[in-house]
């Protein structure tokens, strides 16, 4: 029986040498987190072949990897991917890749301007998508990496590229107008689990968490009860649920500040690690944030109710 | 087939062999849930790993994920000895108290880092492929692939070492401390490795298929066999085909490897459950009513010879006087003309000499003997035979 095994391993180690390229001669292209794989869509346009690992609405955190996405990464060329432990080991196995070309957008931020830990200094919030300069430098990186591999179309990447940075200026500017219209002590973004600290930094809103980062960990029970005296103390009028954490911990928030004698609403349905389905305007990294930023804008600033 | 997907199936199949074998023990020693019992309680130990290096991907994290699992096994079998409550129950109350130390350490240290055992191990069999084990410039495949294969080794080392030992300690305890080995030795030693298996086979396919296939194979081989080489070579055939075949499914529907191959494991046990030649549902349920038709044959040929009056044997009484239905009469009736012991003659029925004899005998039996006898009683008369 051993031999057996012996003889199938060096019979796996025999195949594993050898190289196998398919597709339509285009460049192929794997994404993992659907707001990378809608960056890189802008960019690579037709030209290259593009497939996302995470379907549209599937959370990193949640993601399970299928059969097909096997082949996927056996037939990759450039694999685009977060990093700072979003995707989890997969992170380390791509980081470790040999005979492909794998790119962590976040390697091209000044690691001392992302939200470290508290506690541990080389971890970072992955959450960089919601900084949209960081989103603007990981453009420019995509724009390179591309140029790179397929040198005879830079000047499309380019012009993608110049075309989507303009693209997210004017989102800039259009979520700065529409949130300056909230005063700043209005400004406190209470959601389910750290992920907005990077809006917040940028459009200088207080975010709480219900939850951590890890998705080990939940909530405790001294947690809400103080998280719903700040929502008292602070006259927060809505609280936020995510596309993907369960609503109950928010639910649970409510019920405690109900319970208090106060009112709080639930403002509506954010998207934190994931864009919407594909086909809808949520599904776009620009849509999503344009989204998230009016249904916060709204939420908070209505008029108190009677 | 590329090859990343023969490694994949490689490596689901070594996993299955390596998990087959102390699963076996597991199910014998109804301690199967240890494995479950384990994935959870490693946690504490990658915590502390990651206190003291500051590193999610250091290796001194999966080593410490491995002595947690070996302290659970300690923990659970000293709650055991107690005597105060049963295996089950002590794994139920180790685990859950391991884990949410390492639950409230993340909370109360770590909260803003993304720590759990899915960021320490990679449990997923779709990217062990591309997680590969790089002496410079060589690679060497997969590096599930070695970790999983190591222990196998070892495991099967250990296996053909102390076969005997293990037999015995898992069977007869007494028999085996008086024999000179200590049962206490086997355990600890099984449970290790039964902890070392779990964490690495953790990594290589997934928290949910290294209890499935622990216990599932291990399982579905005890229907069909009292041998116990006989159970651990069923137990590895089993595991190993649910891997290559779940693996085929998931290529087919799309979807995840583990999932598909938990599925076929658990197919695989549906089918033995139902089919299996002696203690499948199908069998037991042919021999419960089998059973039943002896048992009224019997009662028949007593009520037979304890009455001569004619009315008592006729036929169509039969239903009134020993409460039976038709179908059952006609039955009983069919079996006992088949084998020669009673004579239907103008509907009054009579014990022939065969039957006779046969119902003397079974008196002695039932008065002298144990009820066990009669089984043998049935080999003399081609009870079903004819």
């Amino acid at each position: 029986m051993k031999k057996t095994f012996l003889f199938l391993i060096i019979l796996s180690l025999f195949f594993s040498c050898k190289n196998e390229k398919k597709g339509n001669g285009k460049l192929n292209v794997v994404t993992t987190t659907t707001m990378i794989t809608d960056l890189v869509k802008n960019i690579g346009g037709n030209q290259i072949n593009l497939q996302g690992l995470m379907g549209s609405g599937v959370d990193p955190h949640l993601y399970k990897a299928s059969e097909g996405d096997v082949t996927k990464l056996v037939n990759a060329d450039v694999i685009f991917y977060n990093g700072l432990h979003l995707e989890g080991k997969l992170v380390e196995v791509f980081e470790k890749m040999k005979n492909k070309k794998t790119v962590a957008v976040s390697d091209v931020l000044d690691k001392n301007t992302l939200i470290g830990s508290d506690y541990f200094a080389s971890n970072y919030d992955p959450h960089i998508w919601f900084n949209i300069d960081y989103w603007k430098q990981a453009t420019n990186y995509v724009v390179k990496t591309l140029s790179e591999e397929i040198p005879e179309q830079k000047s499309t990447f380019e012009a993608n590229g110049k075309n989507y940075l303009n693209q997210l200026e004017t989102l800039k500017s259009k979520l700065n107008t529409s949130i300056s219209t909230l005063p700043r002590e209005q400004r406190i973004l209470v959601t389910a689990h750290d992920a907005f600290n990077y809006f917040g930094k940028s459009f200088e809103f207080e975010v709480v968490g219900l939850q951590g980062l890890s998705t080990a960990t939940e909530a405790g029970v001294q947690d809400v009860q103080n998280l719903a005296n700040f929502i008292i103390e602070k006259k927060v009028k809505a609280i936020f649920v995510e596309s993907s954490v369960p609503k109950r911990t928010i639910e649970a928030l409510q019920a405690s500040v109900k319970s208090k004698g106060h009112e709080v609403k639930i403002g509506g349905t954010l998207y934190s690690d994931a864009l919407g389905n594909t086909g809808t305007i949520e599904g776009t990294y620009i849509g999503m944030y344009e989204y998230n930023v009016n249904t916060i804008v709204e939420a908070l600033a209505a008029p108190p109710s009677r | 087939m590329s090859s990343a997907q023969i490694e994949i199936q490689l490596i689901a199949s070594i996993a299955a062999i390596a998990c087959a074998i102390p699963g076996t023990f597991l199910v014998l020693r109804k301690m199967a849930m240890i494995s479950d019992a384990i994935s959870h309680s490693i946690l504490p130990g990658i915590v502390i790993g990651f206190f003291i290096t500051h590193d999610l991907n250091s290796p001194l994290l999966i080593l410490l994920a491995a002595i947690t699992g070996i302290i659970t096994v300690i923990l659970v079998e000293y709650i055991q000895k107690t005597g105060l409550v049963k295996e089950d129950t002590a794994i139920g109350l180790v685990f859950p108290a391991l884990f949410s130390i390492g639950v409230i350490m993340i909370a109360k240290n770590a909260n803003d880092v993304h720590l759990d055992v899915d960021a320490v191990l990679l449990g997923e069999l779709a990217f062990a492929p591309f997680d590969r084990f790089i002496v410079p410039d060589v690679d060497l495949g997969p590096k599930s692939l070695w970790v999983i294969g190591c222990i196998l080794i070892v495991t099967i080392g250990l296996l053909f070492a102390f076969f005997k030992e293990l037999k015995v300690s898992t069977f007869d305890a007494g028999l085996a401390a008086s024999l000179g080995f200590s049962p206490a030795i086997m355990h600890y030693g099984l449970m290790s490795i039964s902890s070392i298996t779990t964490v690495g086979a953790f990594d290589a396919v997934g928290a949910i298929l290294v209890v499935a296939l622990m216990i599932a194979p291990a399982a579905t081989a005890y229907l069909l066999t009292n041998n116990l080489k006989r159970m651990l070579a069923y137990a590895i055939s089993f595991g190993v085909f649910s891997a290559i075949s779940g693996y085929w499914v998931a290529h087919w529907l799309d979807a995840s490897i583990s999932g598909s191959i938990t599925t076929m494991l658990g197919l695989i046990f549906l089918l033995v459950y139902l089919f299996a030649p002696s203690r499948g549902i199908i069998a037991v349920l042919y021999r419960e009513k089998q059973q039943r038709t002896e048992v009224s044959l019997l009662t028949f040929l007593l009520h037979l010879k304890n009455h001569n009056e004619e009315e008592e044997r006729h036929v169509n009484h039969l239903n009134e006087h020993i409460n039976w239905q038709k179908v059952r009469s006609k039955t009983v009736l069919e079996l006992a003309l088949k084998n020669n012991m009673i004579l239907i003659e103008n509907n009054i029925v009579s014990l022939t000499e065969k039957g006779d004899d046969f119902t003397s005998q079974a008196i002695d039996y039932i008065i002298t003997n144990e009820d066990a006898e009669i089984e043998h009683m049935k080999d003399d008369f081609f009870l079903f035979r004819g």
